[in-house]
């Protein structure tokens, strides 16, 4: 128990080092960046009235004592930092006043639901096929489900995504095809709106499964594949010890050890992944706003998405990376 | 001896099972085991013997009834008399099968190293392979596992262990007991000692015997060091090329063999003080798949003559319980001079 704690320890300390780096680098490159916040905002405030020279003069002075470019590097890195532990990454410019930080918080619910079901669906559904397709080679349903979702595997996800969307959306109106809720529900803890979220979301999530499948998929009955004819498995049948046993306990088991590990490489791939999908789909989830605060120059509503989805895939990692000495003894330190 | 006085628990007859694969069209047929016939006696540790693809993992894969395609029973029958009644395990039913498997017919695999699922602890492997077998649960069922260790000289938190935690003779005992918990009647060893030193090879010999003769069960122990069947068996049978060429008591192959290919085997294990070269033979054991004619020995037989390659010579009974399957028998003279070959105690 004592070596597990150490090993948490470990991997926690390398959790907050993967998340400093990202975020200093992140903000390097906005130091770089030739935007400068200050221009972008006047730019809109004198596009929609006419301001005196002197107004602007004092706006600019205002917004520079706000945004803290006028100072030098290090004390904006230090500012920026000691604004960010406190929650704080400045007023979004495309919703100005409204602070950066809510408007993705805001947003976030949305993404977090859609990425968390559809990745542990895929990881459930893609192993657990994969993995009975590997042991029963011979059956003719995993066969056919394995051609299925290899066919779907090189599909770019937006093609597959716009298929999808035209099939349920147009050929056979069955579902929504946008946003995150009807119109016609408020949003709170009722039935009608959850059973509304959950109506707008099957599309994007099975958009994302059926692509995701493949992968895991294959990768399962390769394992599988291999374990099969491994020793122990070989025993075991010949001592007759029941057939679910061998499959769950002694196949699948064994299978899962890699297939963790690639899950934590999965996650860190799916915050990009999403913003594809809440493009198609239109879905009120961070990756939209990502794309919209790219376009409108708003920096700080970018840095605030980029300053929470590298905390959550480090997160979320740190979590994965827990489970494999639970999973595997021969990496659990004693 | 009193081999004689027991009945037999396996009979053998003619059994030819082959390797049948069709790789896109052509067809390929590798004769692994081609007609072979034995009877092994209850309480009797036999051994089989024979090089790399002899034919004789084959052949004990059908013995323990593993027989899975490519590999196909052509001809032949391998019939067991347990105490619960007969079985002839290439028509038996899957049902049948499982029914004895374990309870009377146990195995002890290659390479104990990776027989054992890495990540279960011994004590979970012992139920899935122990529990049903035995009828036995919860704490009885973990005193008769326990007990059963203690007797292997293992301490009961083995069980709570994985195998990755425990060394390799360890290991080798903990295959040996996953095998014997159930007081099976019918053991089969496949190269049980190979992969060890040969201290605890030693003692694993020790450890096979003591349970074979307290359970009085069989064992057939197949491997290709013959200096262990002349520690060990009470019979060897030499197969080659998927024949069984020669069998008799250890003793009588030892130091009357009566097929040229043992007089080799035998000449080819190192002496203490000798330093001279070993008799070699030349070549390689046959293709399979292409069998010579005759006698399949023939091409690398200094005895050979225009009969053994043309007729296949049948196993004839030379002496008691000494069967060899050599036209030319007689002829063949020990190659060692010496009055203790190698590796048989005195």
């Amino acid at each position: 128990m004592h070596g597990y704690l150490l090993f948490v320890g470990k991997r926690a300390l390398l959790m907050f080092a993967v998340i400093f780096f990202g975020i200093s680098a992140m903000f390097l490159v906005t130091y770089l960046s030739p935007i400068d916040p200050v221009e972008q905002v006047l730019g809109r405030l004198s596009a929609r009235s006419n301001l005196s020279p002197e107004a602007i003069a004092s706006t600019r002075e205002a917004l520079t004592a706000m945004f803290g470019t006028g100072q030098p590097m290090h004390v904006q890195y230090w500012n920026f930092w000691t604004r960010l532990i406190q929650g704080d990454l400045g007023a979004s410019l495309m919703a100005f006043p409204t602070p950066a930080m809510e408007l993705v918080m805001r947003g976030m619910p949305w993404t977090l639901g859609l990425l968390l079901t559809s990745t542990v669906i895929t990881f459930i559904v893609g192993n657990l096929m994969g993995g009975l397709a590997g042991y029963f080679q011979n059956n003719r349903f995993f066969k056919a489900f394995g051609i299925v979702t290899m066919g779907l595997q090189p599909i770019p996800y937006y093609i597959v995504a716009f298929i999808i969307l035209v099939i349920f959306g147009f050929l056979w109106p069955v579902l929504p095809i946008s946003g995150g809720f009807s119109m016609d529900v408020r949003p709170s803890w009722t039935m009608p709106f959850i059973l509304s979220v959950l109506q707008h979301s099957l599309l994007p999530a099975f958009s994302l499964v059926l692509v995701g499948l493949g992968g895991w998929f294959i990768g399962m009955r390769a394992l599988v594949s291999n374990i099969v004819t491994e020793d122990y498995v070989t025993y075991a049948e010949l001592a007759g010890v029941k057939r679910e046993t061998i499959v769950s306990g002694y196949v699948m088991r064994n299978a899962l050890v890699p297939q963790v590990t690639a899950l934590a490489m999965v996650i860190g791939g799916v915050f990009s992944g999403t913003i594809i999908t809440e493009q198609v789909f239109n879905y009120p989830g961070m990756g939209s706003l990502l794309v919209d605060a790219v376009n409108a120059g708003d920096y700080s509503t970018v840095l605030a998405v980029c300053t929470v989805s590298i905390t959550a895939v480090a997160f979320a990692i740190f979590i994965v990376d827990l489970l494999h000495p639970l999973l595997d003894p021969r990496v659990r330190t004693e | 001896m009193t081999r004689d006085s027991k009945p037999d628990l396996l009979k053998v007859e003619g059994l030819k099972a082959y390797y049948q694969m069709n790789y896109y069209g052509v067809e390929r047929e590798v004769r692994a085991v081609d007609g072979i016939s034995m009877n092994i006696k209850r309480g009797e540790v036999y051994g089989i013997a024979g090089e790399s693809s002899s034919g004789k993992t084959s052949f004990i894969k059908v013995l323990a009834a593993a027989i899975r395609p490519p590999l196909k029973v052509v001809e032949g029958t391998v019939k067991y008399e347990f105490k619960n009644g007969p079985i002839e395990v290439t028509t038996a039913s899957k049902a049948q099968v499982e029914d004895v498997r374990w309870k009377h017919l146990s195995y002890i695999m290659q390479g104990s190293m990776s027989v054992l699922n890495p990540v279960r602890r011994i004590g979970r492997t012992f139920k899935d392979f122990a529990q049903r077998p035995l009828g036995l649960t919860g704490a009885a069922f973990e005193a008769r596992v326990v007990s059963h260790l203690a007797r292997l000289k293992l301490p009961p938190e083995v069980l709570k262990a994985y195998p990755h935690e425990l060394s390799g003779g360890m290991r080798q005992r903990v295959t040996i007991g996953l095998a014997t918990v159930c007081h099976p009647e019918f053991i089969i060893a496949d190269e049980p000692t190979t992969a060890l030193d040969v201290v605890v090879q030693k003692e694993v010999l020790s450890l096979i015997r003591d349970i074979q003769k307290e359970m009085d069960s069989s064992v057939v122990f197949v491997t290709h060091d013959m200096s262990v069947h002349a520690n060990i068996a009470d019979r060897v049978g030499i197969i080659y090329a998927g024949r069984l060429v020669e069998e008799g008591p250890t003793r009588q192959m030892f130091f009357t063999p009566r097929h040229p290919y043992t007089a080799h085997l035998v000449a080819s294990l190192p002496r203490i003080g000798d330093t001279t070269q070993r008799p070699a033979l030349e070549g390689r054991p046959p293709n399979l798949a292409d069998p010579p004619q005759g006698c399949r020995f023939h091409p690398r037989c200094p005895l050979a003559v225009d009969k053994c390659r043309q007729e296949v010579p049948p196993l004839e009974t030379v002496d008691v319980d000494h069967r060899t399957a050599c036209w030319r028998w007689q002829d063949v003279k020990p190659l060692v001079g010496s009055a203790h070959p190698a590796g048989v105690m005195a």
